[in-house]
């Protein structure tokens, strides 16, 4: 068999250093301050939210798989912390138009900004913990030499509150006359790229967050005593812990080969990621829905660690994209290849697609 | 749960481009495939396929078999369901009776039917379900008794695929009453019965899509010599659960569809709007993840692990995604069914909604299942 990169170790390490430190509490204060230092700073220090990002360009270093992995807990924990967008999504274009790495939580966004005459034209929507950012770093249409890496303070930015389902922030920023502080021209496809990597990391954080609620539902229903025995012993109610855990799999396996697929240093191709997104933006939706049905009115209470978690399904689920974009993506390209083509695009390994 | 994504080598790579090119130059252009497990039963192509020594692929080579892994088999299986090829002849022999035969024969019984079974020219029916015997196994009433030098076996066998082609059954029969035997789960055993044999009766039962190709095996009085018992005498329920297991999460469970899916695109690829791109590239991405879930148990099994729990949630997945998917290509393509329309998607359409009630219950049924894969998950 031709090996895969084992990610065991990164996971297992990033799980060390979130256990026990997304409390309720923790939590709670997060959703009020838009921040939670104590989560943020551990993973800081032991250089987790870099991973993704070459040494040389002054990231932690490590593969798409690795930077997953540490989503996949992430999701897992609820950590309400941007570590997809410093590492993986800003990070790496940082590093791929030659930029340096400032040093603390980044982020990014997509949307339609342009450069003209040194100062950037634009605003960008529901940008992840754009307040508690030190830099944003974006993507601009340059008239003159194209597509350009734009690196912008924050404090010089407009920036309007949002937040998600899970009250993650998720802010507005006007960019409108703000004269970036580096500029680099990106490469032409980085905005592709960009999108690609928004999906995955959304997948993994997703198929994380997946898993625990499967744990968390099968737990519960376990304890949970109606009719003189455990609920989980009633077959309609096992039927959705099954449901829960073939979709929290089906999540899983299609984030984790879309990353494994993108190589050692190389991205997530276009028909992994499509189809990462598609599977796990529509698996969370039935993850949540079984585990809700499953646990009954104490699943929706705030006491509950289940709330945390299905709130951010049904928020990471639509960012980046969402199943039925990228859905209607890979479909036009499946089309257009061919009927052909069909079954050898879709049976191509994991590592070989184009 | 083992599930981890894996690779092909450049050498099952290579190998599934063989096969490709093999079925490019043995099926006709207008070939209409067979969805999975309804391809034909089809004595010339299995020979064509065994010289290839591509039945049988996993039987050692002692036995005349290819000795290959557990993933060059699915690879080669993939590509013969990915085409709709006709395996019925070699289907049930080569995926369940080879190795159950491997594990439970005798030296003598592996010297005999398996170099007979990778040749292609020796094929098995199950003998498993009866009338009052579905999902509930255990409750079989085919029984055999002890004469000289073997067995008497009466009982009625249903569904059984091909029994009118074939030339062997493994029927699960008791042969100790269930009172005797204390446990309803103890007292059974293997008899593998020649389908020729005096006694045997067997008769078409039709479907609702009007195929006859599953059959009533009325067995009566059937004699069963010693050396044609299946493994031990009294084992016969570890036996089928071990077979169910293999037989569970292999690429049958996912790729029934994908004919229906290519004349989809035959027919309407040129003309995708957005509801139709995205009931494409859904079908795609499931697939896509489905199969890779699948590889997962392939490659565990290979490395000798017994992934019961992952192959029943596979199986699972990959067959409601199944139906899924006729519903969703209906949909996407409008208008009604014509069973004898120009098209290749209209005629298969049809064939596909008559079968797909099947594929959530042959192999054990989703309730079954997802009974099992519940009690791992709560143990």
């Amino acid at each position: 068999m031709t090996a895969l990169p084992d990610v065991t170790a990164v996971r297992e390490a990033v799980a060390d250093v979130l256990a026990d430190r997304c409390t309720p509490a923790v939590l709670e204060d997060a959703e009020r301050d838009g921040w939670a230092p104590g989560v943020w700073d551990p993973l800081h220090a032991g250089g987790f939210t870099t991973v993704g990002v070459p040494e040389d360009a002054g990231g932690a270093g490590g593969s798409v798989a690795e930077a997953c992995a540490i989503l996949e807990e992430v999701g897992a924990a609820a950590a309400p912390v941007p570590l997809a967008e410093t590492g993986l999504l800003a990070g790496r274009l940082l590093a791929h138009a030659d930029l340096a790495l400032p040093d603390g939580p980044l982020t990014t966004g997509a949307g339609p900004v342009a450069l003209r005459h040194g100062a950037l034209v634009g605003r960008l929507e529901r940008v992840a913990w754009a307040r508690r950012a030190r830099r944003i770093v974006l993507l601009a249409d340059d008239p003159g030499s194209g597509l350009v890496v734009a690196v912008v303070d924050p404090a010089g930015a407009s920036i309007t509150p949002g937040r998600n389902l899970a009250g993650e922030p998720r802010d507005a920023v006007g960019l409108d006359g703000v004269v970036p502080e580096t500029l680099a021209p990106a490469p032409p496809d980085a905005r592709e790229a960009l999108a690609r990597r928004g999906a995955l990391a959304r997948a993994a954080l997703i198929a994380g967050a997946a898993h625990r609620v499967r744990d968390l539902t099968v737990a519960y229903t376990g304890e949970r005593v109606q009719f003189g025995r455990p609920v989980s012993r009633f077959p309609a109610v096992a039927d959705h812990l099954v449901r829960l855990a073939e979709q929290a799999e089906m999540a899983a396996m299609a984030a984790r080969a879309a990353a494994v697929g993108a190589g050692e240093h190389g991205e997530p191709a276009a028909l992994d990621a499509a189809a990462a997104s598609a599977v796990a933006s529509e698996a969370a939706g039935l993850v949540a829905a079984a585990a809700h049905q499953a646990t009954g009115a104490m699943g929706v209470t705030r006491e509950f660690a289940l709330g945390v978690l299905t709130r951010r399904l049904w928020s990471w689920r639509d960012e980046w994209g969402g199943e039925r974009a990228w859905a209607t993506r890979l479909g036009r390209t499946l089309a257009a290849g061919g009927p052909d083509a069909l079954w050898p695009t879709l049976s191509r390994g994991v590592g070989t697609s184009g | 749960m083992i599930f981890a994504p894996s690779a092909l080598s450049p050498e099952e790579e290579g190998l599934r481009e063989e096969v490709r090119g093999f079925l490019a130059g043995i099926l006709p252009a207008d070939f209409r495939p067979g969805l999975g497990l309804g391809g034909r039963h089809d004595p010339e192509f299995t020979r064509a396929l065994a010289e290839r020594g591509w039945v049988g692929m996993s039987i050692p080579v002692e036995y005349g078999g290819a000795g290959a892994s557990t993933v060059r088999r699915f690879v080669v299986v993939e590509e013969l369901l990915a085409a709709g090829a006709p395996i019925a002849a070699h289907w049930i022999a080569e995926r369940q009776t080879a190795p159950a035969l491997l594990r439970f024969g005798t030296e003598e019984q592996r010297r005999w039917f398996l170099p007979r079974i990778a040749a292609g020219e020796c094929w098995f029916s199950l003998g498993m379900s009866e009338p009052d015997a579905g999902s509930d196994l255990a409750s079989v009433r085919t029984t055999a008794t002890r004469v000289e030098g073997g067995w008497r076996v009466t009982g009625t066998k249903v569904w059984t695929t091909n029994a009118h082609l074939n030339h062997f059954a493994v029927v699960l029969c008791r042969t100790t009453p269930e009172a005797e035997a204390g446990d309803r789960h103890a007292g059974l055993s293997q008899l593998i019965v020649d389908l020729g044999a005096d006694g045997v009766r067997v008769s078409p039962i039709p479907l609702i899509d009007g195929e006859e190709h599953v059959n009533e095996v009325v067995l009566d009085g059937v004699f069963v010599p010693d050396e044609r018992v299946l493994g031990e005498v009294g084992k016969g329920w570890a036996q089928v659960t071990a077979e169910l297991a293999h037989e569970r999460s292999g690429p049958d469970r996912y790729l029934s569809v994908l004919g229906l899916y290519r004349a989809f695109l035959e027919t309407h690829g040129e003309d995708v709007d957005d509801t139709r791109a995205a009931a494409i590239g859904r079908i795609g991405a499931q697939m896509w993840t489905i199969r890779q879930l699948s590889l997962a148990v392939a490659r565990s099994l290979e490395q000798g692990e017994a992934p019961a729990v992952e192959a029943a949630l596979v199986k699972d997945v990959g067959t409601t995604f199944e139906q899924q998917v006729v519903e969703t290509l209906r949909d996407a393509a409008g208008g009604e069914i014509d069973p004898e329309g120009p098209t290749m998607f209209e005629r298969l359409l049809a064939e596909c909604v008559l079968n797909a009630p099947t594929w959530t219950l042959r192999g054990g049924t989703t309730e079954v299942l997802r009974g099992i894969a519940a009690k791992a998950l709560t143990r």
